[in-house]
């Protein structure tokens, strides 16, 4: 079972409205640059904090909104406009149901429009540019992870070069309040070339961009980004349920998420985990992404 | 004018914020004039400082330390300073992805600040690494501008074979200067930048000075004594414009002249007040675009040479530009011999006097 890069694809349910038209199919060139590709489901309340700094370290965000409730699509077209960047956003629409990581995911064919593969597909399929993102709703980057991103999207050019980007998990109790995890090294990839060699595949519990076997890889230092879990909220929906992360080592990120959450939730501060309140009047994200971390860099 | 008595004192350099003013641009394009005037005017430029030479004999204003590491970066990356290759830039962005790099550079410019709070650090090689910077100096709390200075590629091409005996041929420093135009443009789109062209440096130093020192707010500029003042116009010599080539004159292939004369009127405009809009700044991504697409095409096409050259140890017609090594301007000061693999502190222990008889013996000048 693989997907094929060369020519288009369709599904199996006959959705001719998500057939896949690889953009490297498409007449033209791709342009020189970078474009980040944001799938959400219900993130209104992230965005505001994601998406400006994304929209400054690249040259197209694409927000791929997944049947959400809470006005995430209108939310993002009203933060990159205050943001005086509304001319770097688009926003689509994918209107089917998206199996969640782990048992449903698995039961899934890559070429059903409810598997993961396949709306991954279609979302990177819509990027024109040489180089692309793969970013979360709740990812919010410092100013040096800014930069970081925008100096590396720009000298890629067509180097078949994978970037990996640290990311910190940031519980948030309330406005003011928070928790960073500097206890966890996460060195996900986040960075890909567009053409065929990269293009997404199956795993067992979610999906995998494939590369080719010669690819060159680029590791950003620690402490340029964050990832939003807010305490009060359910930050495992997009999961079939626990014991979907429960056995393999590949899954050790999810299942410390699982127990720092439920330990910060019970008053309990765990190892690595460092509290951090916010002064009056700043939101504890901005503090954290623009003072707090930043002073960790300070020489 | 004098103050009276009473009346406050013009402000305290001690009490400026820290501001790095980076000055980019090609070799042979008015960099150290630039940097050499600025530090009249107050800036200070990191030392030991590179010594004044025959090519450069007011000197260059670059910090020792700054063309060492670059150097050492370079030869890493596998990048030459006059390198045309647009990949070249991917080579030299992962090593400035590094976080000990991104430390080391931060550390030493924090060492620098108690001697100055605007420090200026210049380098031929600068533009490699230009994200390496910026990022080292909001490391160390200070404010990262960029000037990049604008001389016709012409006379770039001109004087770097004059004065540094290039035996690549203009239409690979041409395409160099290209390649390095229009990365350094893209790379400081969004910091706060001036470009300057070398003409009106030399034309009307105050009044160019004045401008960069507005749009960058170099307090040290805006606030010059009026001695810093007399000496900058005992420094400024018009007649150091001393090559006046033209891109005719240059027997460039048909393609690359007419892009390269596309990209100076281009980069000259942003030099007017005003210039540097969105609409120009697209056509220099088309630009760009057109540079990439045609050294692509002229290295599909020139495997031939490149196997050979493989094969016999040199390209034919000039010595190769090898990565690390200087070709270009204070780029072209030659291979890096063993001396300056030597690290910096123990050549210091050198005494000048014995430093002197070994560059004799090698025939070097500095």
């Amino acid at each position: 079972m693989s997907v094929d890069a060369s020519a288009g694809l369709s599904n199996l349910e006959g959705h001719h409205d998500v057939d896949i038209t690889w953009p490297w199919t498409r007449p033209g060139e791709l342009r020189r640059g970078s474009t980040a590709v944001v799938r959400v489901k219900n993130e209104a309340a992230n965005l505001p904090f994601a998406l400006p700094p994304l929209l400054r370290a690249t040259d197209r965000v694409l927000v791929v909104d997944n049947l959400s409730t809470d006005g995430t699509p209108e939310v993002a077209a009203e933060t990159a406009a205050r943001a005086g960047l509304a001319d770097r956003l688009t926003v689509l629409s994918y209107p089917y149901e998206v199996a969640r990581a782990g048992a449903e995911h698995l039961a899934q064919h890559e070429r059903s429009v409810h598997s993961l593969v396949y709306f991954y597909n279609w979302c990177f399929a819509q990027v024109a540019t040489t180089y692309s993102w793969k970013w979360d709703g709740d990812m919010v980057l410092t100013r040096e992870g800014e930069l970081s991103l925008r100096d590396l999207g720009r000298q890629v050019g067509r180097e078949p070069a994978v970037v990996r980007l640290p990311r910190h998990g940031l519980y948030l109790d309330d406005d003011r309040h928070g928790y960073v995890d500097l206890g966890w090294r996460n060195r996900e990839e986040w960075g890909f070339p567009t053409g065929p060699d990269f293009v997404y595949g199956k795993a067992f519990e979610w999906e995998i961009r494939r590369t080719p076997p010669r690819v060159r890889r680029v590791v950003l230092p620690d402490l340029l980004c964050v990832e939003l879990k807010h305490l009060h909220g359910d930050e495992f929906a997009h999961w079939t349920d626990p014991e979907s992360f429960a056995t393999s080592w590949r899954n050790q990120r999810k299942r410390r998420e699982w127990e720092l959450f439920h330990a910060l939730r019970d008053g309990r501060v765990p190892g690595g985990v460092l509290e951090v309140t916010a002064p009056e009047g700043v939101h504890v994200v901005d503090y954290v992404t623009r003072t707090w971390l930043p002073r960790r860099l300070r020489v | 004018m004098t103050d009276e008595q009473g009346q406050a004192g013009p402000p305290e350099p001690a009490d400026y914020p820290r501001k790095v003013l980076f000055v980019a641009g090609a070799g042979r394009s008015g960099t150290s004039t630039l940097a050499v005037l600025l530090q009249i005017m107050g800036l200070h430029v990191p030392r030991p400082e590179v010594a004044a030479d025959a090519s450069n004999p007011k000197g260059f204003g670059e910090p020792r330390w700054v063309v060492d590491h670059h150097d050492a970066l370079l030869a890493e990356a596998g990048v030459a300073v006059g390198d045309a290759r647009p990949q070249a830039w991917f080579e030299t962005g992962r090593l400035a992805a590094r976080d000990e790099e991104r430390a080391r550079v931060a550390r030493w410019l924090e060492g620098h600040f108690e001697d100055g709070r605007e420090l200026v650090v210049k380098d031929p090689r600068l533009s490699w690494f230009l994200g390496l910077w910026r990022i080292a100096a909001e490391r160390a709390d200070a404010q990262p501008v960029f000037a990049t200075m604008l001389r016709p590629p012409a006379e770039v091409a001109g004087s770097r074979q004059k004065y540094y005996n290039n035996k690549l041929g203009p239409a690979h420093l041409t395409a160099s200067w290209v390649n390095m135009l229009l990365h350094t443009e893209l790379a400081t789109r969004d910091s706060t930048r001036v470009f300057v062209r070398y003409a009106d440096l030399l034309d009307d130093w105050v009044r160019t000075t004045q401008h960069l020192g507005e749009t960058l707010d170099l307090r040290h500029v805006l606030d010059a004594r009026s001695e810093a003042i007399r000496d900058g116009h005992r420094f400024i010599d018009p007649s150091l414009r001393r090559i006046t080539v033209t891109l005719d004159e240059l027997d460039l292939p048909r393609p690359l002249r007419e892009l390269t004369a596309e990209t100076w009127t281009e980069l000259d405009a942003l030099a007017d007040p005003g210039g540097d809009t969105a609409d120009r700044r697209a056509t220099l991504d088309q630009l760009l675009d057109a540079y990439v697409t045609l050294y692509s095409e002229a290295e599909a096409i020139s495997r031939s040479s490149v196997v050979a050259a493989t094969a016999t140890g040199g390209l034919p017609g000039g010595t190769v530009d090898r990565p690390g090594v200087s070709t270009g301007s204070t780029d072209d000061r030659g291979a890096r011999s063993l001396a300056d693999r030597v690290p910096h502190s123990w050549r210091a222990k050198v005494p000048p006097s014995v430093r002197q008889g070994v560059r004799r013996a090698l025939g070097r000048t500095r």
